[in-house]
């Protein structure tokens, strides 16, 4: 009897078994349309599994990394220099006056399921992205420009019609600004936030106006990039397959791209050394001085235009008074934590902006000494550290975040002589706590999304999607609105000056230093170059 | 006594009969002469005595940082060198030895207690409380362990504390489950019989009569948690959920290392074989200790 039930069991197990293999096999067949038989599959680390692939509700790097695989904008970048170039618009005319953009979509423009993208389509994007109740983090970058946008966006304006886009016909859409904005066409061409998004599909699986309501699931995303998706293992790897709807199929070389989650930047570093990956997302520090030895074909670094930092949560104590904060910031040794702790040619940053992005350089700079630090201190209430309550540091989890914050929690415990303890968090637990300034202290960056300094200053706006450290400033704001109304580049960045200096001085922001990319990128990669953005277009990127 | 030459009856009576050996002390010959445990006790008693009495004697903060003098190979100012904040890894060793060994300590303490008693009463009355007991052990095993410590996290803060007191409420399962076989083996003896039939109450019989006869066991398997619990903190420790920096356990310092091995091998060498030869050693002890308490399995 038993027998009888074990083989019965053994044969179904088989059965299933065989069923599964089966079934797995399938996907992995791929068409090497490219080259002709081996398929080119691009194999890159992508640092954190992605908050989400919803090109309105994200912020962080490593969804921009995908997005620019399955999205394309109006228009898109160039791979060298990243200048706006045609992309689902194949031309835009830009009025005399700098306010009114017309862009021409293509004739035969089409989402990843073949329906066509119209200019309604763009319309209802850029609609949902500054519905109020939908509350895009990176709504300001259409309702700073856009006249009426903001006002909706407030929701003192309830007729959408008002707001500054217009449909002339189905591949014709017309932009109306408040000020002309120079750098617009960077913002469009580098940006997810002008992304055009297939609102019917988003429509199909639940309300439009809310975030993951799972339209970007496998099966049910479409998309209008170089790239679809192919596969999604959470945590894992989402591979993205050539999407044969987009205009420019024919000239993407790559087959497949497959984003590799690796959070551990020592693990990435060896799948790299074993061959898994052509590109790592970093490098741990104690790895530069031995690829610049032994792989120095390998190793890339260069600039990047991005500043890594400390948010101050200015609601809580004791960070609510602004000598706290600036005794923090003056505490720091910047130079050791370059040179000794994240090894990879950063500069140490004394102001918030970039020094050089455009050729602008901010002139403030944290200055002060230790003892300053500790007087400031002091006067806050806390002299020689005494009484300072318990502040914990969040980071999310890597190796070398926890390296600079122990080093920082060393420093200010030996010249304020104040205790921080460090705690750190998974990407998008991490992301969540920094959205509801659910923290004290949190480590931070902030990578430019297009190249001008507009982009280092925007964020620390009052009630900006990406502000999130509570810090409201009238006096900044109102430089700020004065810049985006500014008639030249130098009066614009004359108000950028005194926005500098202002950060400076109240410190809602704890600058370290400013960003180098270093990573590692196998020879066999071709089409790549360095940009300032760390923006790399696939469609030109092929295997060698 | 007067008389050596004739011995009274008194005499006879007061010269010691020839001594017993009770349990124990056999026990602890047939430990003694396992080579292998002795060099395990010999071995955790100095690892201990160094982590407790190490840190105090050195010259450098187990956080103290000299980013000057960043990872420096083993010298002779930092014997075995330093790592990527010029920290000094002896100390770090033997600081984080403190952490590893306490956590192995605190955590198998708590499971003793709560699972002795707990085996203890189930085995004891049987019936349907042991039922409910035994089915309460059942579904606290099958939570998924890294889950539960998240959960414990999440709602009390991350504190060293907690951390061993998730390990200890986790450990306590198994012992309660060995400790429950084995009351319910020994209870059926006559003696417990003779016990009841005295008249003695059933906490005095439980604590008094059949504990003591299922000591052997407890205590085996006692010396073999503690590894199983320092494992479980570095594992906590590599996963990030352990202690937090600057502090340091072996864990910590073996995931740290591990991450810098090409180049830095220092890093990882020195914890490494500390922790795998601490954990070796309680297995050893832990060995002999099943050889010389278990009468049945040495004998045969």
């Amino acid at each position: 009897m038993l027998r009888r039930h074990l083989t019965l069991l053994l044969l179904l197990l088989g059965a299933l078994f065989t069923a599964g293999c089966g079934k797995s096999k399938k996907p992995t067949a791929t068409t090497g349309a490219a080259t002709g038989g081996v398929p080119q599959i691009w194999h890159v680390g992508n640092g954190s599994e992605p908050q989400d692939l919803d090109p309105q509700a994200i912020t962080g790097v490593p969804e921009h990394k995908l997005m620019m695989a399955l999205f394309e904008g109006l228009a898109t970048e160039d791979p060298q220099d990243l200048h706006p170039v045609p992309g689902l618009a194949e031309s835009w005319d830009i009025s005399t006056d700098g306010k009114v953009y017309t862009f021409h979509l293509r004739r035969n423009g089409q989402w990843s399921d073949g329906s066509p993208l119209t200019a309604d389509d763009c319309l209802q994007s850029y609609k949902r992205m500054i519905t109020p109740e939908f509350a895009s983090e990176y709504a300001y970058l259409i309702y700073d420009y856009v006249v009426g946008a903001k006002e909706y966006y407030d929701r003192k304006l309830a007729d959408f019609a008002q707001v500054g886009f217009k449909v002339i016909d189905e591949h014709t859409l017309q932009v109306t600004l408040k000020n002309p904005a120079p750098y617009l066409m960077g913002i469009i061409a580098s940006h997810y936030a002008w992304t055009p998004v297939p609102v019917k599909v988003i429509a199909k699986y639940g309300p439009i106006d809310r975030k993951r309501t799972g339209w970007t699931r496998l099966g049910r995303l479409v998309s209008s990039g170089p790239f679809q998706l192919k596969e999604w293992a959470p945590n894992q790897k989402i591979v993205v397959s050539r999407n044969p709807h987009y205009w420019d199929a024919a000239n993407v070389k790559l087959d497949e791209i497959h984003f590799y989650a690796v959070e551990d930047n020592a693990t990435e570093e060896r799948m790299f050394r074993t061959g898994q990956l052509h590109k790592t997302n970093t490098m741990p520090s104690a790895k530069i001085d031995v690829y610049r030895r032994d792989l120095p074909e390998s190793l890339r670094i260069e600039p990047y235009l991005g500043v890594y930092f400390y948010r101050c949560n200015v609601n809580r104590p004791p960070l609510n008074d602004k000598r706290v904060r600036k005794a923090l910031a003056l505490a720091i040794d910047r130079e050791s934590i370059v040179q000794k702790v994240s090894r990879g040619g950063q500069t140490p940053a004394y102001a918030v902006s970039y020094p050089g992005t455009s050729g602008y350089m901010p002139r403030a700079k944290l200055t002060g000494t230790i003892e300053d630090a500790k007087r400031l201190l002091a006067e806050a209430g806390f002299p020689g550290g005494k009484g300072f309550p318990k502040v914990e540091l969040l980071y999310n989890t890597s190796e070398s975040h926890r390296a600079i914050a122990e080093a920082i929690q060393q420093m200010w415990k030996r010249n304020l002589n104040i205790d921080i303890t460090l705690f750190n968090q998974e990407w998008k637990v991490y992301l969540d706590s920094q959205h509801t300034t659910n923290f004290t202290l949190q480590r931070s960056g902030w990578v430019a999304d297009y190249v001008d300094p507009h982009v280092f200053l925007e964020i620390w706006v009052s009630g900006n999607g990406n502000n999130d450290t509570n810090w409201k400033n009238p006096a900044y704001d109102a430089l700020f609105q004065q810049a985006l109304a500014a008639k030249s580049v130098e009066a614009r960045y004359a108000l950028y000056q005194q926005m500098d200096e202002i950060l400076v001085d109240e410190c809602p922001v704890i600058p370290i230093y400013h960003y180098t990319s270093v990573y590692a990128l196998s020879p066999k990669v071709k089409g790549y170059y360095p940009t300032l953005l760390d923006n790399h277009p696939y469609k030109y990127i092929w295997i060698e | 006594m007067s008389n050596p030459t004739s011995p009274t009856l008194a005499a006879v009576v007061a010269e010691p009969v020839e001594k017993g050996n009770s349990l124990w002390h056999d026990a602890w010959l047939r430990l003694r002469k396992n080579k292998l445990a002795v060099f395990g006790m010999v071995t955790i008693a100095v690892v201990t005595v160094a982590c407790v009495a190490g840190p105090w004697m050195a010259s450098y903060g187990y956080e103290q940082q000299d980013l000057m003098n960043t990872f420096a190979p083993p010298n002779a100012q930092h014997w075995l060198g330093t790592d990527q904040l010029g920290r000094d890894l002896l100390v770090r060793l033997l600081f984080g030895g403190r952490v590893s060994l306490g956590v192995g300590l605190a955590a198998t303490f708590v499971a003793l207690t709560i699972g002795v008693t707990y085996g203890a009463v189930s085995g004891f009355f049987g019936g349907k409380l042991d039922a409910l007991m035994m089915r309460t052990v059942d579904i606290i095993y099958s939570l998924p362990f890294a889950i539960f410590v998240i959960l414990l996290m999440v709602f009390f803060g991350r504190n060293i504390v907690l951390l061993f007191v998730a390990i200890g409420a986790v450990e306590w399962l198994t012992m309660a489950r060995i400790v429950r076989s084995q009351v319910m083996a020994v209870k059926k003896m006559e003696f417990i019989e003779a016990a009841r039939a005295i008249g003695f109450g059933r906490r005095r019989i439980i604590f008094r009569h059949i504990l003591p006869n299922i000591l052997g066991p407890i205590i085996v398997y006692t010396a073999l948690t503690i590894p199983g619990v320092m494992m479980l903190e570095s594992f906590l420790s590599f996963l990030g959920l352990g202690v937090q920096p600057p502090m340091s356990s072996w864990g910590v310092l073996i995931k740290d290392g591990a991450e810098k091995m090409e180049e830095y091998h220092w890093l990882l060498v020195y914890p490494a074989a500390l922790f795998s030869l601490t954990l070796l050693s309680l297995n050893f002890v832990g060995d002999g200790l099943r050889d010389a308490l278990d009468v049945r399995s040495s004998k045969d």
